[in-house]
């Protein structure tokens, strides 16, 4: 791997990321209605002052103007003003973001830490109990809506046992790691909880195909003990598929956060986009959209790093 | 999200007063009030800017920070704040042109009231607000009554007399009691952007101390505030309020049985039972003066535009039903004017539940059942679009009984929900064929809006010349015998062109904890943060 | 399906020990998990093609007599009645029946649309290739939820909209699948025969090289099922699914939140009921991955 390869790969997302702007920007403007409809009606609104704010928003512009001047603008960092709160998008978006980094990355690694040993396990035991077991539990990860898990969860921990807050980031006042912790730890549970499922099952099926390999038969034959052919030689090639899984997935958690973070009022871009949609706010759902595509993007290109990174064959010139 | 009752977005405050009379007297105890405590309030929608003027929604939080000239008290009738008098024509407040047609109003400010930076407030700032709110330049929310002043004359700082274009009956349920700007910290600045937006600046017992967006606003205590109790101890007692935003109803109750929250204005019908059973809450039930309506597009089919068929809707419409199943809290009615109000007309066409004259009444006006029995005339089924807010989980619900009660009588109506702006548009511009919905008046109640032609909220259309006269006569006098009188004749006659169709009444549920004394629920659109400077939390 | 032997001007067949069809029951069969997921998926297909003759209720008649107090389950009414009186169980079956067509027709699109643009860019290769390809690389870039939410919010859909969107924002995974599959399918000797002998482009594709790509497209079928059912319910929740009376599985779930305490039984069986569909669907997903693979 060398870097000339790594700027090739960013080089390479511009025009992705071109094309994506192109589609929402298309799916924003083609649907009925405008962000100037919020005032339409309203008769405090001056016709002076929508003409105004048309002008200002470039709204009287013909759509390829408008695409133009928008992406330009999008990419030296001039994101506009929210419609819904006059405040600068950039603004907006940042004070939010990072709430889901914190609530996104340590679900991540929660699923991570749970999948990868229940895979394992699972492989390792083909067939017995065990494997059944966690078989079925992950589907019923996969299965359950986790709007239902969630109430019952902030149910249990914060009415039935009281022992963790049932909603919010911080208990107003404090600011320990402690406290947001306690926070952090149903959302994010619940988060994991999905790609735990998802996880487990490519870990295991992937675990599988590793130990029916030729060479860890070799290794086996050869009279190497059982958990060093597991853990040193099997798990570590069977990581590598799924390592572009789980990268992949990480950008899936940020937008999958929508839900997760209007049940547990967590301050997160995910509710800043359901608000947004519901004012019909495009600066800020057009930002949001692109910065979920270009994390996508990024967490692609990462993963094919991770994955020559994990896999000696593996080279990309 | 779901549950969240959004505010109504309405394009006029008038539109949006909201007014209720208390059920339940919480009598303030003979003990002592102390001062200290954190109230910690859970609020169901996220707020967008402090600003009153610019929020979509009711300003609960802004109420404790902004103060007005005037605010309802708990009966909604208007007392002094700002203003050391209601003005009246008796008092000498009000004086109306010799034509009749013209008035104005002079208020006498009260002395002594500081912003919470230390700045003296004076008349200066009331004439400030005008021209602020008035400014094209400033995307408000409401600019209701602005239009109406020509303009603010300030003979002395603690005087403001505002002359008035119009003779405007419902002048105190607008502007200056809505709050007031500080003319030192806002003069020359943008009012769309500017930091007042965050962290306003008000005369109100408390002010902002941290706004977190998406997370809450902790207001403290305004150490200058003007009022103070009967023993002269300064006001509030309560050291701090916290606002916590909670976006999912179910969360939202989770909360309060889990202590997180100590209070929430308004509780979805369906979780009041189980809070009932919490042993310190209070569960305290507003008679809202608001109430729920079907209206029809005039702008759409044409069947709708027959009188049979809006008839046979009223007559198929089980409103009990609709009660029963909002858990008995909504009441059916049968005219526009609540009857909480004097001016609410027992005796107009009453339309009670009879399915079978309603089929008959569709019968006799040649709208015949279909092979799947769906009524038909001239080759048009009788199918129809329903909108109603998506996300508010009561309207949804009586929704689905009316839709129930119509298909009884062959008629089909399909649910056509929206949320937000898109409910909006729909809603102003007739985007619908029949429209479930509430609205709200306030003290002063202002029907033009709603039924004369090209009225603001008249989304649907309607327009009829004998309505249109009857209102206003009841709009443009000051004389309540009058404005009664026209009021009754106006609602006699709406009932009979029946272009929208009274359902219920409402109560709203407020749960709060019986620590919290001196709690009055004020119901006006002002919300029950309006008077906040004398609640204390027991021990 | 035909395999040829040689470039031979007349094709011969081969004689066949087992039809791959055959085979494919064979490995299927032993599969228990994706029987039982098959049977669970036939049942419920069943039960909701069957409702009206499977209980004496409609879907949106009131029982005014209960209204505003939902009855827990009885003789009369299985799962309960709901805040309107409304019996649960006709509501259940009934919401099978927009739930499963949501999921199986917008499975179905997205397979259809995926397989078309995946053989398409697979086939001709070059610069088709190149513009299905980066066309699909940026839809895929987007995030999905966002993108439906977003979609569903602007216009507000009907059961056939939804479906649509969810077809038509869902596809990309499969194009891949079904390119790759193309790409080394294409110069198979008996492609290039059927080429030679002047078979048309379309015949070619889609007679001759798709039948052999077929396999992991049907795995990838089964478990889109499952997620556009979760994925209703996800809009459900928003509210911005399938609008009630209608009942879907996600609404039922997500108007009974509001009672999940009062009566959790109207949470209960439309949530069982998500969760064994979507449990079978990948049951039987794994099953076919397992019979389809040629390894096996």
């Amino acid at each position: 791997m060398t870097l000339n390869y790594l700027l090739k790969r960013m080089l390479g997302t511009i025009p992705l990321l071109l094309g994506v702007s192109l589609v929402l920007f298309g799916v924003l403007h083609l649907a009925p209605g405008t962000p100037m409809d919020v005032y339409a009606d309203n008769p405090s609104v001056s016709q002076e002052a929508l003409d105004q704010m048309k002008v200002a928003l470039g709204l009287d512009q013909p759509l390829p103007v408008q695409y133009t001047k928008w992406v330009t603008a999008f990419f030296t960092g001039e994101w506009g003003y929210s419609i819904r709160t006059a405040r600068p998008v950039v603004t907006e978006i940042t004070e939010r973001l990072w709430p889901t980094i914190i609530l996104g990355g340590s679900s991540f690694f929660l699923a991570l830490l749970v999948a990868v040993p229940l895979g394992v396990l699972s492989a390792v035991r083909r067939y017995s109990a065990t494997d059944y077991g966690i078989t079925f539990m992950s589907f019923l990860g996969i299965s359950m809506p986790v709007f239902w898990l969630a109430l019952m969860l902030q149910l249990l921990f914060a009415v039935q046992w009281r022992i963790l807050p049932s909603a919010g980031m911080q208990t107003i006042g404090e600011n320990s790691l402690v406290d947001l912790l306690r926070h952090l730890a149903l959302p994010a549970l619940i988060l994991a909880f999905a790609n735990v499922a998802g996880w487990s099952r490519y870990m295991r099926s992937s675990m599988v195909e590793v130990l029916s390999q030729d060479y860890v038969r070799t290794a086996k034959a050869k009279g190497l003990p059982h958990n060093k052919v597991v853990y040193r030689h099997a798990l570590r090639n069977a990581l590598i598929p799924v390592i572009t899984v789980v990268a992949l997935d990480f950008a899936g958690i940020l937008s999958g956060a929508v839900i997760t973070e209007t049940i547990f009022a967590w301050p997160g871009i995910g509710r800043l986009f359901i608000e947004s949609m519901n004012g019909r706010d495009y600066p800020v759902l057009l930002a949001l959209m692109m910065l979920g595509s270009f994390a996508l993007v990024v967490t692609n290109v990462l993963a094919d790093l991770a994955y020559a990174a994990a896999d000696p064959r593996i080279r990309y010139d | 999200m779901k549950f969240t009752p959004i505010s109504q977005h309405s394009a006029s405050r008038k539109g949006r007063l909201l007014l209720a009379l208390t059920s339940v007297l919480l009598c303030g105890t003979a003990l002592a009030q102390e001062r200290g405590g954190t109230l910690t309030v859970g609020l169901s929608y996220d707020i967008d800017t402090l600003n009153v003027y610019s929020t979509g929604y009711l300003g609960d939080v802004q109420a404790t920070v902004v103060e007005g000239l005037l605010a309802p008290d708990r009966n909604a009738n208007y007392v002094p704040v700002l203003a050391t008098t209601v003005p009246t024509i008796k008092n000498g407040g009000i004086k109306v042109s010799a034509d009749g047609k013209q008035m104005s109003i002079t208020y006498k400010l009260r002395r002594n009231v500081k912003w919470s930076d230390g700045t003296p407030f004076t008349s200066a700032d009331v004439k400030f607000t005008w021209e602020a709110i008035k400014n094209p330049k400033f995307i408000a929310e409401s600019k209701d009554g602005s239009e109406d002043v020509s303009s603010i004359d300030t003979p002395d700082p603690y005087t403001a007399v505002v002359n008035y274009k119009r003779v405007a009956p419902d002048y105190a349920s607008t502007l200056f009691t809505f709050g007031i700007f500080p003319k030192h910290a806002l003069e020359g600045k943008d009012l769309n952007t500017d930091v007042y937006n965050e962290k306003p600046l008000g005369t109100g017992p408390f002010k902002v101390k941290e706004f977190r967006r998406g997370q809450y606003v902790i207001m403290e205590r305004n150490p200058l505030y003007w009022r103070k109790d009967s023993k002269g101890v300064q006001l509030p007692y309560l050291d701090q309020i916290v606002f916590k935003i909670i976006p999912d109803a179910n969360t939202l109750v989770t909360q309060l049985k889990s202590g997180e929250i100590q209070m929430t204005p308004s509780v979805p019908y369906a979780q009041v039972t189980q809070l009932d059973a919490l042993p310190n809450m209070n569960i305290v039930k507003n008679n809202v003066l608001s109430w729920q309506h079907l209206d029809f597009n005039f702008k759409g089919p044409e069947a709708l535009r027959d009188l049979n068929v809006r008839q046979a809707f009223a007559y198929a419409i089980n409103k009990s039903a609709i009660s029963k199943a909002l858990g008995g809290f909504p009441k059916p009615i049968d005219t526009v004017v609540v009857p909480v109000f004097s001016a609410s007309n027992r005796n107009v066409v009453k339309y009670p539940y009879n399915p079978t004259k309603a089929k008959a009444l569709l019968d006799a006006a040649g709208y015949k059942p279909g092979p799947d029995g769906i009524r038909v005339k001239n080759g048009q089924r009788m199918s129809y679009k329903i909108l109603v807010q998506a996300g508010r989980a009561n309207d949804e619900i009586a929704q689905q009984v009316i839709i129930s009660s119509l298909k009884a009588v062959g008629i089909e109506l399909q649910p056509d929900n929206k949320t937000g702006v898109a409910f909006r548009e729909a809603r102003y511009k007739g985007g619908y064929d029949v429209f479930y919905s509430g609205w709200i008046t306030s003290a002063d109640p202002v029907y033009s809006v709603f039924f004369k032609t090209g009225g603001v909220n008249n989304g649907q259309g309607f327009s009829n010349p004998k309505i249109d006269a009857l209102l206003n006569r009841a709009e443009n006098t000051l004389d309540p015998a009058v404005q009664k009188s026209a009021l009754m004749d106006f609602q006699a006659e709406l009932m009979k062109v029946l272009p929208t169709i009274p359902i219920t009444t409402n109560l709203s549920v407020i749960a709060v904890t019986n620590k919290l004394g001196n709690f009055v629920p004020n119901p006006t659109n002002m919300t029950n943060f309006v008077n906040t400077s004398s609640w204390y939390l027991k021990k | 399906m035909t395999e040829l032997s040689s470039p031979a001007p007349v094709p011969v067949r081969v004689v066949r020990t087992e039809s791959p069809w055959r085979r494919f029951l064979r490995t299927f069969v032993k599969h228990k998990l994706a029987l039982v997921g098959l049977g669970v998926l036939v049942l419920m297909g069943l039960a909701a093609l069957l409702a009206p003759q499977l209980t004496p209720y409609t879907f949106d008649g009131q029982d005014l007599d209960i209204i505003g107090t939902p009855q827990p389950p009885s003789r009369i009414h299985l799962m309960g009645t709901d805040e309107l009186g409304r019996d649960a169980f006709t509501r259940v079956l009934y919401g099978a029946r927009i739930s499963l067509s949501v999921g199986i027709s917008s499975a179905l699109i997205a397979t259809l649309l995926g397989t078309l643009i995946g053989a398409l860019a697979g086939y001709y290769r070059g610069w088709i290739d190149t513009l299905l390809m980066r066309f699909t690389d940026v839809v895929l870039s987007i995030p999905l939820l966002p993108l439906v939410i977003l979609v569903s919010g602007m216009i507000r859909p009907s059961v056939t909209l939804l479906i649509c969107i969810i077809g038509a924002l869902g596809w990309m995974g499969t194009a891949r699948l079904v390119r790759g599959q193309f790409l080394s399918l294409r110069e198979r000797e008996y492609v290039e025969a059927s080429r030679a002998l002047g078979g048309s482009h379309g015949r070619i594709m889609f007679r001759h090289i798709l039948p052999n790509a077929i396999g992991p497209v049907v795995v990838s079928t089964t478990l889109a099922v499952g997620s556009a059912i979760m994925l209703e319910s996800a809009l459900s929740f928003l509210g911005l699914g399938v609008q009630p009376p209608t009942p879907t599985w996600g609404n039922l779930l997500n108007s009974a939140s509001q009672w999940l305490q009062g009566a959790p039984w109207l949470a209960v069986f439309p949530g069982l009921m998500i969760l064994f569909t979507v449990l079978a669907v990948n049951f039987l997903g794994d099953g076919l991955r397992d019979a389809l693979d040629p390894r096996n």
